[in-house]
């Protein structure tokens, strides 16, 4: 087994310290927010985007799996959907806490807030479809084809839901009119918190992944 | 407890979801480590 290289989880570690830093001392209070509450965007943001962007790679690894039927393929799927969830319920209580100083109320049945609970529901479906099957090779099969149809309610529900109906959420990162209006030591902030979260989430990704290889090398030993 | 609106509340909430996950990564990272060492 080659030895990998471990300096870059210091490297990342050492970026997001700068962002967190940046995000209170560097990038000013945004105008129109109560207090520092907008500060949280600059978690907020990257956190929905890692979610958005691991249902992704679970959709590309479930068609991988039905093409190949490789269960690592299953494997890589259920770790990106796993992850997709993590990340948003983090958005859902970094969004809440927002909430509460903007609003008064951690909960306000907001049309984004309730979007966000039904794609919750509807990838925690696909977690229960896999407990619920005990064939593996039926269950990859199902929840692979589940995926593909959970993945057309996601850009319904993040997109298209919130900007139909009235919300208070605020202006999305790119508004309607196609531009950031954001002061620009704000977008810097933003720019490298979103690339030390996507880099959090392929750390992540990948040590599932090389944990799945273990396991499944386990099993192919103990069967052969 | 600190106001909601407050820095310090702000930075609590997000600076603890962080070195959470950062935290999880690490000791998922070594213990991915040390099972491919024993392969």
């Amino acid at each position: 087994m080659t030895k990998r290289s471990n300096w870059w989880p210091w490297l990342l570690g050492a970026w997001m310290a700068v962002v967190i830093w940046a995000a209170f001392y560097y990038a000013p209070a945004a105008r129109g927010f109560k207090g520092e509450s907008a500060r949280i965007v600059f978690f907020h943001v990257p956190q929905a985007w890692v979610a958005v962007l691991a249902f992704c790679v679970n959709l590309v690894a479930s068609i991988r799996y039905l093409r190949s039927r490789h269960p690592l393929d299953d494997a890589r799927a259920a770790t990106a959907a796993r992850l997709g969830l993590v990340f948003s319920v983090l958005a859902t209580v970094t969004g809440s806490v927002f909430a509460r100083v903007m609003w008064g109320s951690f909960w306000n049945w907001d049309p984004r807030e309730v979007s966000i609970v039904i794609l919750l529901l509807v990838y925690a479906a696909y977690f229960a479809l896999r407990e619920a099957v005990g064939d593996p090779e039926r269950r990859s099969s199902l929840s692979a084809s589940y995926a593909i149809l959970a993945f057309v309610t996601m850009p319904f529900l993040v997109f298209v839901v919130p900007r139909i109906y009235w919300s208070l959420h605020p202006d999305t990162l790119i508004n309607a009119r196609g531009s950031i209006d954001m002061e620009s030591r704000m977008v810097q902030t933003l720019l490298g918190s979103l690339v030390g979260f996507t880099a959090l989430f392929f750390w992540l990704y990948s040590l599932d992944v090389r944990l799945a290889k273990i396991r499944w090398a386990r099993r192919e030993r103990q069967g052969g | 407890m600190p106001q909601p609106e407050s820095l310090l509340w702000v930075a609590t909430v997000t600076v603890l979801i962080w070195l959470g996950l950062f935290g999880y990564c690490f000791g998922l990272d070594r213990r991915v480590r040390r099972l491919e060492e024993g392969e």
